[in-house]
């Protein structure tokens, strides 16, 4: 594969019809992009990849088959399709088949294109070396991290006639900083654009964290009213929003298998919004993988759940429409968005009688996806407060609780948006800090 | 194209220049409550080229496979590591290792084409048939069933004369079962099947039989379930959780890349330290070996993507730490051969540091002999909730299937107990450990961008001294 070739794909869906198929939808997409691995403040490794991947969808008589390629040629596809096609007669009609919708638009180009993030993909050494040298100003020990920057070019052609394209540039990065004892902060960012202010942000931050959580202490287990950062938030929200999956809901990995849109989940506080029109976040998208127009939609507004994550199958399957967020099997959140509040951090501190900051977790696993049963880790900077100040740093903590009673038990929402995607953070998401009152906080017995 | 790879990157300055061709092919079929809601195909397939320059490592990977975009790849993987060279602290260097040139293959007992597709089918209806007839007064609201057959071909080529060629077929399936009672609530059971081979695994995992086995042992944990013990008691941890926790708490810790911080910003760092081997961590039950040559193994390779040649590793050895696993770059930090774990998870994935096969040394107790001297205790079985902190210390993992302990023998089933403890405190309590070694399949993450591993864990049951358990609120 050496590039996308319009024609071609056209051709290529044209093909697939003839041979027999109902629905035929192809997504190309080539990218074009290099991450630089920091640790102990040096560099690991430099990564570039160059790349065209081929996602088909096909459906012959109710069946449904999806196939991911990332292939030398167009023409090694052609045996996996053979024995799909065979397949067709000889298993049962998926339940969730749908037709394929006609396309919002026949032809349509999208993009978000930054010449300064390309100029940094080439000159990555330089944005490192930068990044390094912030974090460094604080009085930490090391740094390790990721930066990364690229090029995505995507097309998608279905056999209703949508020839779609969409090109974007995109910059993340993260960085963990490490303070001798035992301190350390993370932060991160991801853009569409390149911000220098921001991702020096992002260093600064994670060493500041790093500084501030030196020589901590324990912290008994017990009920807290906790304030958790935009990373820690982010997190868990990504979790929940997954969960508002139509297909998540329908496979049994859903807290929302007993909810109907309309339904209180939330603290009244609490708007989340699934933001695909967003040009500064990287899932951006203009259409969806069926090629339908995407649009922004609350997901929980004002606590209230206002829809789930529909294509067109599940949408079919639940007697509804589709929300644009296929996913040919799942539909997906683009980037999430918190309805921001008007709290500052400091404001939110000043709130807490017996309390904690957390600012960074990991390892969220659920017990029981149906009734939102969790436990995450708690890392880096995790601060005791006391009538309303921080008093302490802590460490070895857990958020042990169900998502249903963290959602509602927000109590206040802070007024500045981070942008969050990291390595436990994979869609995109801008969120606040929040406070939630009376979490339960677990640790080790011995 | 591989040799061409490297005589590029050495024309361009590369002290040392490795290209491997990695192809992963499979097949999937995905169900719900019998019925097939897709068939799911991938074929993955290019070159990865890793590149030593001016004592920078550089990476790239393309599927476009031909002499001009292989060479421009190398280019970037050269001109990138170069012009970041100036930021080390110290150049990176491989050690001397035990290289390979061989060929091998893992033959499936019975291929995967021989079974039809009619019956390969007709196992997801017949799974959902029995499973959501097995209980009684739940019921089964969804029941998912995965099944993938999967083959993954690597040809590794480097400057140093390593020529290995290998193809592993592999077989892996899953299913999650939701149980639901009215006034009881929910339970729902994720379980993970995968090894190498073909088709003779199904035989041997009796999917069926073992979803339904579950199911009408869920509804009883889930209607009859009682509490467990307040105060501190001893605790039999079945070896499914014992797999877990050496994977986590002992296999993840001596990985000599975590050790040194290289993935610190990602999984964390490691409660070891460089100059902690010697050092005890346990008692003398404590003994975790990782073995990538365990025949027939979800994790199972003769040679890593580094072209060294594999081995038995003994990471804790009667209580003591006793060996890192080791690439060749984290090996010349410790002055050190290679042991050969270096993995990656497609051809667009750098060889990074990884477990393959990790269990716990089995004793000599039968499971009856573990429980008979227990007056008043627990046996966690089956798990679903679990996670470790960043160093590999603080560990929580929630039983799912689990029994009081009364005077000896198994009775009323425990709901959700929480384990909740320390590497140092597990490892020191073991006072009894079974005799059945058992392995259990994962998908083990590590890296950047984030490469998951097929692996297995294994252990016998043990029994922990005393340990008091926690509850889900």
């Amino acid at each position: 594969m050496s590039g996308i070739d319009l024609d071609y794909i056209s051709k290529f869906v044209s093909e697939l019809v003839k041979k027999g198929f109902d629905d035929v939808a192809i997504k190309v997409e080539k990218r074009n992009s290099v991450m630089t691995k920091m640790a102990n403040s040096s560099v690991s490794v430099v990564q570039s990849w160059n790349s065209i991947s081929i996602d088909l969808y096909l459906a012959k008589s109710k069946r449904i088959f999806v196939l991911h390629f990332e292939p030398k040629s167009l023409e090694d596809l052609q045996k996996p399709i053979d024995i799909m096609l065979s397949l067709a007669d000889r298993v049962a009609e998926s339940p969730i088949y749908a037709p394929l919708p006609e396309p919002s638009k026949t032809r349509h180009v999208e993009e978000v294109i930054d010449k300064r993030v390309m100029e940094a993909a080439e000159n990555m050494h330089s944005l490192v070396e930068r990044v390094v040298e912030v974090a460094h100003r604080e009085r930490i020990d090391s740094v390790a991290g990721m930066l990364q920057a690229g090029l995505i070019e995507t097309v998608l052609a279905t056999s209703k006639g949508a020839m779609l394209e969409e090109r974007k540039t995109f910059v993340q990065g993260y960085l963990r900083a490490f303070a001798h004892p035992d301190g350390s902060g993370q932060w991160c960012y991801t853009s569409t654009t390149l911000d220098i202010n921001n991702i020096e942000f992002m260093a600064s931050t994670a060493s500041q964290y790093a500084v501030e959580s030196k020589n901590r202490g324990e912290v008994e287990p017990g009920v807290y009213d906790v304030i958790l950062s935009p990373m820690v938030f982010a997190n868990l929200l990504e979790y929940v929003i997954s969960m508002t999956s139509a297909m998540s809901v329908i496979m049994g990995w859903s807290m929302f298998l007993r909810n109907r849109p309309g339904d209180t989940v939330a603290s009244p506080l609490l708007t989340v919004l699934d933001e695909p029109k967003n040009r500064g976040l990287p899932n951006f998208a203009g259409f969806d993988d069926e090629g339908v127009e995407t649009y922004n939609k609350p997901i929980i507004e004002e606590g209230v759940l206002k829809t789930f994550l529909h294509n067109t199958k599940t949408a079919k399957h639940m007697g509804t429409t589709t929300t644009a967020n296929a996913g040919w099997l799942t539909p997906m959140p683009w980037n999430i968005v918190v309805k921001p509040g008007s709290a500052t951090l400091g404001d939110l501190v000043s709130e807490v009688r017996r309390g904690l900051l957390i600012t960074n977790n990991w390892y969220t696993r659920l017990q029981n996806y149906v009734e939102g049963v969790f436990s995450t880790v708690a890392r880096d900077a995790i601060f005791y407060i006391e009538n309303g100040r921080i008093a302490r740093p802590v460490t070895r903590i857990r958020v042990a609780d169900r998502f249903g009673n963290v959602l509602k038990n927000i109590a206040m929402i802070g007024k500045e948006l981070y942008n969050i995607q990291w390595w436990e953070v994979r869609v995109p998401t801008k969120a606040p800090y929040i406070l939630v009152k009376n979490v339960n906080i677990s640790k080790h017995a011995i | 194209m591989l040799h061409y790879a490297l005589k590029v990157a050495s024309e361009l300055g590369a002290s040392y220049a490795e290209a491997r061709y990695h192809k992963v092919d499979s097949m999937d079929f995905y169900s719900r409550n019998g019925a097939i809601i897709s068939a799911y195909s991938e074929v993955s397939e290019g070159i990865g080229i890793r590149v030593l320059v001016g004592g920078g490592l550089g990476f790239a990977s393309t599927n476009v496979l031909n002499r001009e975009s292989i060479a421009e790849v190398v280019k970037l993987a050269v001109s990138r590591a170069k012009a970041h060279a100036k930021l080390l602290k110290s150049p990176i260097e491989f050690s001397e290792a035990k290289l390979g040139r061989v060929k091998y293959f893992v033959e499936p007992v019975k291929s995967f084409d021989s079974m039809s597709l009619e019956e390969k089918v007709k196992l997801h209806q017949e799974f959902w048939n029995r499973v959501s007839g097995s209980v009684r007064e739940a019921v089964i609201p969804v029941a998912t069933l995965w099944y993938s057959e999967w083959v993954e071909e690597k040809l590794i080529v480097n400057t140093e004369g390593v020529h290995i060629h290998s193809i592993i077929p592999r077989l892996s399936a899953s299913y999650n079962i939701v149980l639901h009672h009215p006034q009881k609530g929910y339970v729902q059971r994720l379980e993970f099947f995968g090894a190498s081979g073909g088709l003779e695994w199904l035989e041997k995992w009796r999917l069926i039989e073992e979803g339904e086995e579950e199911a009408r042992t869920l509804e009883r944990v889930l209607i009859e379930g009682v509490e467990p013990p307040k105060d501190s008691v001893p605790v039999i941890v079945g070896s499914e959780i014992v797999a877990l926790i050496v994977h986590e708490s002992c296999g993840h810790p001596s990985e000599a890349d975590r050790i040194l911080g290289r993935e610190a910003a990602q999984a964390g760092k490691s409660f070891i330290k460089p100059n902690m081997l010697g050092q005890r961590i346990g008692n003398e039950y404590a003994t975790v070996i990782d073995d990538p040559t365990v025949p027939r193994s979800y994790g199972f390779y003769l040679y890593d993507d580094e072209g060294v040649a594999a081995r038995a590793r003994y990471l804790y050895k009667e209580g003591v730490i006793n060996e890192f696993l080791h690439n060749r770059a984290t090996a010349k930090v410790f002055g050190i051969e290679s042991n050969a774990a270096a993995r990656s998870m497609n051809y667009a994935s750098e060889p990074i540091v990884r477990m393959a096969n990790t269990y716990l040394k089995p004793g000599d107790y039968r499971f009856e002999e573990l429980l008979e001297d227990v007056k008043l205790g627990v046996y966690m079985k089956s798990y679903m909730e679990w996670n470790i902190d960043d160093e590999r210390w603080s560990q929580r993992y929630v039983g799912l299937e689990s029994y009081l302990i009364e005077n000896g023998e198994l009775t009323k089933p425990v709901r959700n107990p929480v384990l909740e403890i320390t590497t140092k405190a597990f490892y020191s309590n073991i006072d009894a450990v079974g005799k059945e070694l058992r392995f259990y399949a994962g998908t083990c993450g590590k890296g950047e961008p984030s490469q998951g591993v097929p692996v297995w864990f294994g252990g016998p049951d043990v029994r922990l001294k005393s340990v008091r358990l926690g509850v889900v609120i």
